[in-house]
């Protein structure tokens, strides 16, 4: 067993276990650690795999922005002092169900396909990303800025409190 | 590793995150339910252009670009939920029922 698989094996264990702290524990504080522990797996998913700027991009974003940015968003809006409601049974069986049917179709389609088998290395360092990614897909790059700008001031826009004068409520 | 460990993986955080989505009430749980199928997919993208020797900075760039649209999704979301729960006093799906005919 080389280190990749080693990396991959335990790095996977790590991204599945959070995943399931992640949707299935009461407390929302708790899910939204486990978020940040699934994402650190994924980074280490994308380590095994060679690609390292990913791997650190994952890390930035999510743990460091997207579940910072939650645990503001639940301290401003959940009713933490509150007991949980019980769950609706059913409605945890329905979901189970759909989302098993769902995975196995998923898996279905993926294992019918015959994957070209390859054993070589490929280039994915953040040097040849950026070059590719500045000068191919300079587009879709230029048009993820304009998003993620529009985004931000859309956010503000509806997060921001409206001050009387009959306006909004 | 060869592939079929990580498409297993992705299948299944995917699956996951598909629970997650359909089984919680609070707003704040399915965006990271979503979070996670979206995690899935960047794997998938990754392994899939990695492993079968195409054209990997493809693959890196498509992440790249998920990375982006999912957080700026996130920031969009997480203010309608403070707003949502200032105009309700609830961030529960089965309690935001005013739209309803």
């Amino acid at each position: 067993m080389n280190w990749a698989g080693v990396v991959f094996g335990a790095s996977a264990a790590v991204a599945l276990l959070g995943a399931l702290g992640a949707v299935g524990l009461k407390s929302i504080f708790h899910n939204i650690l486990c978020f940040a522990l699934t994402m650190f797996g994924v980074a280490g998913v994308f380590l095994s795999l060679g690609s390292d700027f990913l791997a650190v991009v994952f890390v930035l974003v999510y743990v460091g922005a997207v579940a910072i940015a939650m645990v503001y968003a639940v301290m401003l809006s959940y009713p933490l002092d509150l007991p949980p409601q019980p769950r609706n049974r059913w409605k945890i069986a329905g979901a189970a169900l759909f989302a098993a049917v769902g995975a196995a179709a998923i898996w279905t389609v993926l294992r019918r396909v015959s994957w070209p088998p390859w054993e070589g290395r490929l280039d994915v360092s953040a040097a040849t990303t950026g070059t590719r990614f500045l000068r191919d897909y300079v587009l879709a790059f230029e048009l993820i800025s304009v998003l993620l700008v529009v985004a931000m001031m859309g956010a503000m826009m509806v997060a921001r409190r409206i001050r009387a004068s009959g306006e909004g409520r | 590793m060869n592939l079929h460990a990580y498409l297993i993986t992705s299948t299944l955080l995917f699956g996951i995150g598909l629970y997650g989505l359909l089984q919680r009430r609070s707003l704040v749980a399915m965006l990271i339910a979503l979070e996670l199928m979206l995690a899935a997919v960047s794997i998938n993208v990754v392994a899939l252009t990695t492993l079968t020797g195409h054209d990997a900075a493809i693959g890196q760039v498509v992440a790249l670009i998920l990375v982006g649209v999912a957080a700026s999704e996130t920031a969009v979301a997480l203010s309608l939920f403070v707003a949502i729960h200032r105009a309700s006093h609830s961030i529960d799906v089965e309690s935001l029922s005013e739209l309803k005919g």
